[in-house]
């Protein structure tokens, strides 16, 4: 029993019990108890999630990416331009948004491991530069199904298949296909994490990186896979985004990036690096998504509703430190 | 071993690092293009300076556009643009500039009245006119203001939905940003254009003037309530945002979606494509600028204040552009 | 008495770590406090800090009760220590280091040139001549660790402790340290010193306290207790010897490595070589130590072998199919080598990470055929060596943090092991290690150099040195300035070569 308190994923599922039993006071005349609110829910987190998976990576390394908010505006505009405005076949545009996404995430980790440049400078610096490239690329306009012809009037185009199929739910419309997109990339990020040898080589370095760095373990292209992955994955929360909205704005994920972070760091990994794992990420993901949904399906004024989550947020990680410090 | 705790309030100190690539416009300036056979009668070039707050918003985009292509029809018109990236400070820098390079005439389209009052009386002073778009300056040192008024807007929109339901149903408002004017003058407007009525809103809700958020909150209104006549929105992504949701929960038959900003790559083309009944434009005065501007170059009389008047869009009037409201 | 403790208990939880223990102290002596790692010396130091507060029992100074419930009360009450671990903060200069918490100022602004005085002539006994307004980071650590002192010396201190404070000191800086006990000793201070050298612990004590599993075991003035009955009181049985002898080396032993012209540039200063074209060989099974004094060049020598350096290092080297210095640790390892590095907390473990994982982390492909973690046979290895090396764990999913450190250097050794190298690089194996600890890693050493493993030794401790290696490679300034075998070896045509004086043996 003992042993179990002290378990950093039982603490957090704690924190996710707590806001649960929040969300069954306050029920909203029992919208919390119809399952159309819990489908919702899963289905609004997924893009933070995604992001937070690939954030979970880094993290462990002792990094932090900031770009994620903003490869995720430009991954959902390569696609829609690409698959809307090109009518390019699905597949060339999905890869195209997942290798731009990737490539800004790599050249995140190759400036962090050639170059020593602090992950915050780095990121930074490719948070402020892909949001331009995103807005060089769609001009500043949403890129949506209306688009304009050559003799500046506009016309509605279909929207590609592929992004009716990522905007849909399955199994009777009782899951969300996007939902489903961030469970295969929570898998993804704990196969790397737990089952590669990768994933041990990227707790090394967060633990201690040079004791890692003289044990062989190839430092730099580990960080460079670490930034690597969490722009693909930030590539595919652009994906699903697009396909929520239907058109790909080089404004979106203003943000998401201290989301993801809040994500991570309430599920218990810790920022320091070495410790931590993509299973509590899914438990900080939840909370958060939850509460946000407890607070919204009550209709709580905008105000109230900042404070509440700040509070919120600190008193879950003060909570986490009470009980691993006893 | 380097190890880095961040506060994520650094984090935003670094969002306002932003871009720094300016629009320099195209203006076509050609100077011998057309002999003098122009309303103008001498031949001389004019610059104007265009200061934009930020160019974030598709509607700013689109005021910029407007001008532009009101411009292009007057060769003599050069038309400087600079984009303050909503930054109060780096606006006025912009505004000085401007003056300092001695354009003819100064447009600007400020981010807040207060802290650009004085700068823009400087200019002013200096013998450079200055035209106002969209949101006001204090006191009277500037030659001409060009606006619309939300409040009519919002009051237009309730009584059209007063009508649409034969004044009776439950309603969902999803508000912009409530400490926003616009917001608050949407907002208000549209109470009393229902005044009266048996209309009820069932929920409201902030949405940020965002389309995700906006779906998130009527996801919550539709998990709560099985029954829903119409959702406003203070702008049309955000009812786009609600129809996506409606739509996820196979519920958009069920509604009606009114919009305001009647872009016509957003509203006017949602409402084409039958997802809004109907969209209230809140024109940006781009085209009415670049008109007076021409007046006042020519030494013409120009009235202090314009307001713009505000179209409808609705499914039968599209097609015609529209329908001015009294 | 200066300094009276009185059956004192403490308890973590449900763990009683100190049984009753008591101790005095009185002015103008030197007590040495001994115990292996472990047997709550530093639970006791700790209390007197004011770090931790006794569950039971009472302290005097000055014959008067005192509570210590924070480190101030104790700084009030004339305690200083001087822990083991070093406690400057880096990034800050040495000045405001040393007076961190009671600068010198006048109307609340900070009184620079004044601090920058009083520091030199705080450090000025040491022989420390050096620029105060660097940041302490800019110095190797056996100068923090005199900066260290001279901080907890200089505050009008009556009981000083100092844990360790030695374990990163060359002889020449240790003779001043020794000179300054002597000082403050006379100034009426009394001294608790805790040490694991031997020979430091005759050379500075008075009395001598041994400490076992929590409980005070004997108390006697240095003449009463000599070694062997240290030894014996420390461990609770009789060790033979210190270093077993090592059998003969085979006579035609094949060369494992050979090394011509190696150097190392400064990575900061053109020009300038930390190395300057160093050559020797080692012959299957053989224990070449490397001795010299601080900036000796003998640790960059492992560094530059080790592939750490890069394109600092340079040499021409014969060692299996390598025929230039390896390009990167992880090039190093995969062509034989292995490193264990004198700093195991900040360049060896991850101390967050359970035994099995730090054991395996330098053979990982061994271990993950194809990418993929194989953790059963992993843990596997890791029961294999905790028997293997008698390391004192749970199991090998404790994490490596909260083991002591002689099992942590056990760990840290396993990991070497592991990779079963042709080529050992050995810095400091016993640093911070306790007696019992240390044995056992000889015997260990001795196990690795009968089954024809090379080894590479640096070490401080002269009677370890005199006793492991075959032969010593001495270096001063970058350059070997002696080669002396076993059995000519001496400490002091060591020290003599070591500080410039050629000979060679």
């Amino acid at each position: 029993m003992k042993k179990l308190l002290a378990h950093p994923g039982f603490r957090a599922v704690i924190a996710l019990l707590l806001v649960w039993v929040l969300g069954s006071i306050f029920n909203a005349d029992g919208t919390f108890f119809k399952w159309g609110t819990h489908r919702d829910t899963l289905r609004q987190m997924s893009t933070y999630g995604i992001l937070a998976c690939g954030m979970t990576v880094v993290i462990i390394t002792a990094g932090i990416d900031l770009a994620v908010g903003s490869i995720l505006a430009l991954s959902s505009i390569i696609f829609t331009k690409l698959a809307i405005h090109l009518g390019l076949p699905a597949p060339v545009a999905v890869a195209a948004a997942l290798g731009g996404g990737s490539a800004c995430g790599f050249l995140s980790g190759y400036f962090i491991s050639r170059y020593g440049m602090q992950p915050f400078i780095a990121t930074l610096a490719m948070m402020v530069f892909a949001r331009g490239v995103a807005k060089y690329v769609s001009q500043g306009q949403k890129v949506s199904t209306y688009v304009q012809q050559k003799d500046g009037s506009y016309a509605y185009v279909d929207p590609p298949a592929v992004m009716n199929f990522l905007n849909e739910g399955v199994f009777n419309n009782n899951l969300a296909v996007v939902t489903i997109l961030f469970a295969v990339s929570a898998l993804l990020t704990w196969i790397l994490l737990s089952r590669l040898r990768w994933g041990r080589y990227l707790y090394a370095i967060g633990g201690n990186e040079e004791a890692a760095r003289l044990s062989g373990v190839p430092v730099n292209a580990m960080k460079l896979l670490a930034y690597g992955f969490s722009g693909l994955l930030a590539g595919l929360a652009g994906l699903c985004q697009a396909a929520q909205e239907m058109q790909g704005d080089p404004e979106a994920g203003v943000g998401y990036e201290l989301t993801a972070i809040a994500m991570v760091v309430i599920g218990g990994t810790s920022l320091m690096g070495g410790r931590g794992g993509v299973g509590l990420t899914i438990i900080g993901a939840l909370t958060i998504s939850y509460l946000e949904k407890v607070l919204s399906i009550n209709a709580v004024g905008e105000a109230n509703r900042l404070m509440l989550t700040g509070a919120i947020i600190v008193g879950a990680v003060l909570f986490q430190r009470s009980r691993r410090t006893a | 071993m380097r190890k880095h705790f961040m506060g994520l309030g650094v984090i935003a100190a670094g969002l306002m690092l932003g871009g720094c690539a300016e629009d320099k416009g195209s203006g076509p300036g050609a100077a011998d293009s057309k002999a003098g056979g122009e309303a103008a009668g001498d031949k001389k070039e004019f610059v104007i300076g265009m200061s934009q707050c930020n160019l974030g918003e598709p509607w700013r985009v689109q005021m910029n556009a407007d001008i532009k292509k009101a411009a292009e029809a007057h060769p003599e018109l050069t038309v400087e643009y600079k984009d303050a990236q909503n930054d109060t400070l780096k606006q006025r820098a912009h505004v000085e500039e401007f003056a300092r390079q001695g354009v003819d005439l100064l447009i600007i389209s400020p981010k807040e009245a207060a802290p650009l009052t004085q700068p823009v009386a400087a200019v002013y002073d200096q013998g450079i006119p200055v035209i106002v778009l969209d949101r006001a300056v204090t006191g009277d040192k500037y030659t001409m203001f060009i606006g619309a008024d939300n409040k009519q807007i919002g009051k237009a929109a309730g009584e059209y939905i007063k009508e649409t339901l034969g004044g009776q149903g439950k309603v969902v408002e999803l508000k912009g940003l409530m400490t926003s004017t616009p917001a608050q003058d949407r907002h208000a407007g549209f109470r009393e254009g229902i005044a009266g009525s048996n209309i009820e809103v069932i929920f409201e809700a902030d949405m940020h003037w965002l389309e995700p958020d906006a779906r998130k909150e009527m996801e919550s209104a539709l998990a709560r309530f099985p029954e829903i006549d119409l959702v406003y929105a203070h702008n049309d992504p955000g009812a786009h945002g609600a129809y996506m949701a409606a739509k996820a929960a196979g519920r958009e038959a069920d509604m009606k979606f009114v919009g305001i900003d009647g872009l016509p790559q957003e509203g006017q083309a949602y409402v084409q494509q039958g997802i809004l009944t109907a969209t209230f434009e809140y024109p940006t005065g781009g085209k009415e600028a670049i008109d007076h501007a021409l007046q006042i170059l020519q030494g013409k009389e120009v009235p202090k204040t314009l307001t713009l008047k505000s179209r409808v869009y609705t499914k039968d009037n599209i097609s015609s552009g529209g329908e001015v409201l009294k | 008495m200066l300094l009276q403790m009185h059956d004192i208990h403490k308890s973590f939880g449900p763990v009683e770590v100190l049984h009753g223990v008591s101790l005095e102290l009185y002015a103008g002596e030197t007590l040495v406090l001994a115990g292996e790692n472990g047997a709550g010396k530093s639970t006791l130091m700790k209390i007197l800090a004011g770090v931790h507060f006794p569950d039971s029992g009472n302290i005097k100074i000055d014959g008067k009760n005192v509570a210590l419930r924070r480190p101030q009360d104790a700084e009030g009450f004339g305690v200083a220590t001087i822990h083991q671990e070093l406690s400057c903060i880096g990034a800050m200069s040495v000045t405001d280091n040393l007076f961190l918490g009671r600068e010198v100022s006048s109307v609340g602004f900070l009184n620079r040139r004044q601090q920058r005085k009083e520091a030199e002539a705080m450090l000025r006994p040491f022989g420390l001549d050096i620029d105060v307004n660097k940041p302490v980071e800019a110095f190797p650590i056996a100068v923090r660790q005199l900066i260290e002192i001279a901080k907890a010396t200089s505050r009008d201190a009556r009981v000083i402790v100092m844990d360790e404070p030695t374990s990163a000191l060359a002889d020449p800086d240790v003779d001043k340290l020794m000179g300054i006990i002597g000082d403050m000793k006379s100034r009426g201070a009394g001294i608790i010193f805790i040490s694991h050298k031997m020979s430091e612990i005759y050379r500075v004590a008075d009395r001598i306290m041994v400490m076992r599993d929590g409980a005070h075991v004997a108390t006697a003035t240095a003449a009463d207790m000599p070694a062997g009955l240290l030894i014996r009181n420390l461990v609770g049985r009789e060790l033979t010897g210190q270093i077993p002898a090592p059998p003969p080396l085979e006579p035609d032993a094949p060369l494992t490595i050979s090394a011509q012209q190696l150097s190392v540039r400064s990575a900061t200063r053109a020009e300038s070589w930390l190395v300057k074209d160093v050559s020797f060989d080692a012959k299957r099974g053989e224990i070449l130590g490397f001795a010299g004094l601080q900036g000796s060049g003998c640790s960059q020598v492992f560094l530059a072998l080790y592939g750490v350096l890069g394109r600092l290092a340079s040499a021409t080297i014969t060692f299996g199919d390598l025929k230039h210095l390896p390009r990167s640790p992880e090039h190093a390892i995969a062509s034989g080598m292995a490193y264990l590095p004198s700093d195991r907390k900040e360049e060896g473990l991850i101390l967050g990470m359970p035994i099995s994982s730090n054991v395996t982390l330098a053979s990982m492909p061994r271990y993950s055929p194809g990418g993929w973690m194989r953790n059963g046979s992993e843990r596997q290895a890791a029961r294999r060596h905790i028997e293997a090396l008698r390391i004192r764990a749970t199991g090998p999913d404790q994490p490596v943090g909260s083991l002591s450190g002689g099992n942590q250097q056990k760990v840290l050794l396993a990991r070497c092991l592991e990779t079963a190298p042709k080529l050992l690089l050995l810095d400091e194996p016993t640093r911070g290690v306790d007696v019992g600890a240390k044995h056992e890693i000889y015997e260990l050493i001795g196990r690795i150099r009968q089954q024809g493993t090379t080894i590479l030794l640096i070490t401080t401790e002269m009677p370890e040195m005199l006793g492991l290696a075959d032969r010593i490679c001495v270096m001063h300034r970058g350059e070997i300035t002696a080669a002396i075998s076993r059995e000519s070896a001496t400490q002091e045509n060591i020290l003599a070569a070591a500080m410039g004086k050629g000979t060679d043996h």
